[in-house]
């Protein structure tokens, strides 16, 4: 029989949540239960534009800017880096955009003490800086969003929350799949509210990135006009430009690949279930890149325990290959299955075939779901036991897409927070209760132990 | 084998070919490129009917218009445009007037190429033109536009070659 979901999302995370012990942990994984949030009505230089600082304009930091020229109102005021070379591009880049020249700095501190009417960064900068940096923007007054993963550990990840609550400033984590309209609606119309899934038993999700997508950045000789001399490096926490400009595979710098690409989906993980996993064993090994710090291919297994029952959620991160449609999450359930992803064309939705399914005539009439033509149908082989098989799956698709560039929605719920017209999708709490199972995905890994997680491995 | 065209005999048939496609492909490659400066889209969006109402989680359907326009006038595409911008070889005075002379030079030279209006000289100076995009390219590291435009200049150089055979052309001299 199948357990009927609970509707109600806040009652779903937080009793997942009581029932194992992890106060504080789960309760608030789920987005219709964000954090107390306060938000300014009106920008700290009193006018309507918001002023903000960018930190860090490196490739993210581009990325994020190319979101940011899209959004009305914004008034790009600072720019900090310490790469000359990635500051004078993102000077330019503003100043093209906007015919109004960017103050620019090297020192986050110097920027903070020098200039006024500030009303919020964005910061872009390696992961073992998010913390410190976020934490100086929110004590300085500023609205902080933030990339994630939120930190290089879980200690610095608890600073930025303790620094959201103290200072009642907002801060987002940049998991920008909880703006995306196609997850927000898979989640709430088609998992909670039809409940098409049925009983969600497992989960899988996965990035695998090619080779050539994974090689060191900067190469035997790295060009004149990127290079950052020595002292500044070491000033910021730097060995070197090949730590500069590598800094995902240092240990000390960042959590590696489980981290910096399985942040994104094991968020998915926690938002879509409702709460936070009970245990983790993972397995990982240096394959490929045998003198990186961190594990190049790592796969885990999170176990949870949800109100509809046990849910085993598998991920794998690869670094040497991009078989089997790159990066996506799937949701699979008695009744249907769901693979989602930022690519539109990766996702679809199967109804699994059987009595027990309801039919989703209705469904696909009132617009909730299109169906998809079905595959061509294999011809018999004499290698198949044709009573072995089950039925092939239905395919239908979601109803619709959306025309932005992937952080866009994400950014956009954040200054509408700041404008205190929607509250944030993913604050530091939240994302922090997310986050928080990643971090001991290595030492599971390290050890070759599975971790139950305890209270202490998941709060604040 | 006495129907075998060279120069030699006379018989140039293959080379005005030659000549003429040549002139047909640079000149409608230039021209289009330029014609396409002027276009724009327009999002045609909709925001999905979901149950009757419109969808709260923002999903939309359709898509994107294109259309030409003078107000949607890019010299330079504005994702590059940006990228120009904080190269510290790209001389700041030089990339405005780059951006606002490219696209009328590519219509000219089109024109002329295919008209045959000092077809050498407008070779030449559209291998100018193809020279200043790939040092551009060089900088923001484009290395695949780069070789499309060595491409392109390998196709130029045949075409001054071929330029004897060139017919049909309304002003032959330059």
């Amino acid at each position: 029989m199948v357990t009927p979901m609970n509707t109600d999302p806040t009652n779903l995370s937080r009793r997942g949540f009581l029932s194992k012990s992890l106060a504080g942990a789960g309760a608030g994984l789920v987005l219709g239960a964000p954090n107390i949030l306060r938000a300014a009505n009106q920008t700290a230089a009193g006018t309507d534009a918001i002023h903000i600082a960018l930190v860090g304009f490196g490739k993210q930091g581009e990325v994020l800017f190319n979101c940011l020229r899209n959004i009305p109102g914004l008034h790009f005021q600072a720019i900090c880096d310490i790469s000359p070379y990635n500051l004078k591009k993102g000077i330019g880049q503003v100043n093209s955009l906007t015919k109004v020249r960017p103050n620019g700095y090297q020192d986050i501190d110097e920027m903070l003490a020098t200039e006024k009417g500030l009303d919020a960064a964005v910061i872009a900068t390696p992961d073992f800086w998010h913390s410190p940096h976020t934490v100086k923007c929110l004590e300085a007054g500023l609205h902080v969003y933030c990339e994630k993963m939120m930190a290089h550990t879980i200690d610095a990840a608890r600073e930025m929350v303790k620094a959201m609550e103290r200072t009642g400033k907002l801060c987002q984590i940049g998991h920008q799949r909880r703006s995306n309209p196609r997850y927000r609606f898979t989640y709430n119309r088609l998992i909670n509210g039809n409940k098409i899934c049925g009983q969600i038993v497992n989960a899988n999700a996965q990035w695998n990135r090619s080779l050539g997508a994974s090689q060191d950045i900067g190469g035997a000789k790295i060009a004149k006009s990127i290079i950052v001399p020595d002292d500044v490096l070491n000033r910021y926490g730097f060995k070197d430009m090949h730590q500069f400009l590598n800094w995902r595979v240092y240990r000390d710098l960042s959590g590696g690949p489980i981290s910096d690409l399985g942040a994104h989906q094991i968020d998915i993980f926690n938002w879509f279930l409702g709460t936070a996993p009970k245990r983790v064993y993972a397995s990982g090994g240096n394959s490929y890149f045998k003198n990186r710090e961190h594990f190049d291919n790592v796969m885990c297994i999170f176990d949870y325990d949800t109100p509809q029952g046990e849910v085993r959620a598998f991920y794998q991160v690869l670094t040497t290959t991009s078989y089997g449609l790159g990066f996506y999450e799937s949701f699979m359930g008695t009744e249907a299955s769901i693979r989602i992803s930022e690519i539109a064309a990766t996702s679809a939705i199967y109804r699994e075939s059987g009595d027990h399914v309801p039919d989703w005539g209705a469904l696909v009439d009132k617009g909730y779901l299109v169906r998809k033509p079905a595959p061509p149908k294999p011809e018999p082989s004499a290698d198949a036991v044709a009573s072995y098989e089950s039925a092939a799956p239905d395919v239908y698709d979601l109803p619709g897409g959306f025309n932005k560039p992937a952080h866009q929605p994400h950014l956009e719920n954040f200054f509408a927070a700041v404008r205190g017209k929607a509250k944030l999708n993913c604050d530091a709490r939240h994302a922090f209760e997310s986050e928080a199972p990643i971090f001991w995905v290595n030492p599971s890994a390290l050890t070759k132990q599975p971790i139950d997680f305890k209270t202490e491995h998941l709060s604040v | 084998m006495s129907n075998e065209e060279t120069p030699g005999n006379g018989n140039t048939l293959a080379l005005v070919y030659g000549s003429l496609l040549l002139r047909v492909w640079l000149g409608v490659r230039a021209l289009q490129t330029g014609i396409e400066k002027f276009a724009g889209t327009r999002s045609g969006d909709q925001v999905v009917t979901v149950d009757g109402v419109p969808n709260e989680e923002g999903l939309t359907a359709g898509g994107s218009m294109k259309y030409y326009a003078l107000e949607n006038y890019h010299g330079v595409p504005k994702a590059l445009m940006s990228k120009f911008e904080g190269e510290p070889l790209m001389p700041g005075f030089g990339l405005p007037l780059y951006d606002k002379l490219l696209g009328p030079a590519l219509l000219v030279l089109g024109v002329t190429i295919l008209l045959g209006v000092a077809y050498r000289s407008s070779l030449f100076v559209l291998g100018l033109l193809y020279i200043s995009l790939t040092w551009g390219l060089i900088l923001i590291k484009q290395d695949d536009g780069v070789s499309w435009l060595g491409v392109h200049m390998i196709m130029i150089v045949m075409a001054l070659a071929l330029a004897p055979h060139n017919r049909l052309a309304i002003l032959k001299k330059w």
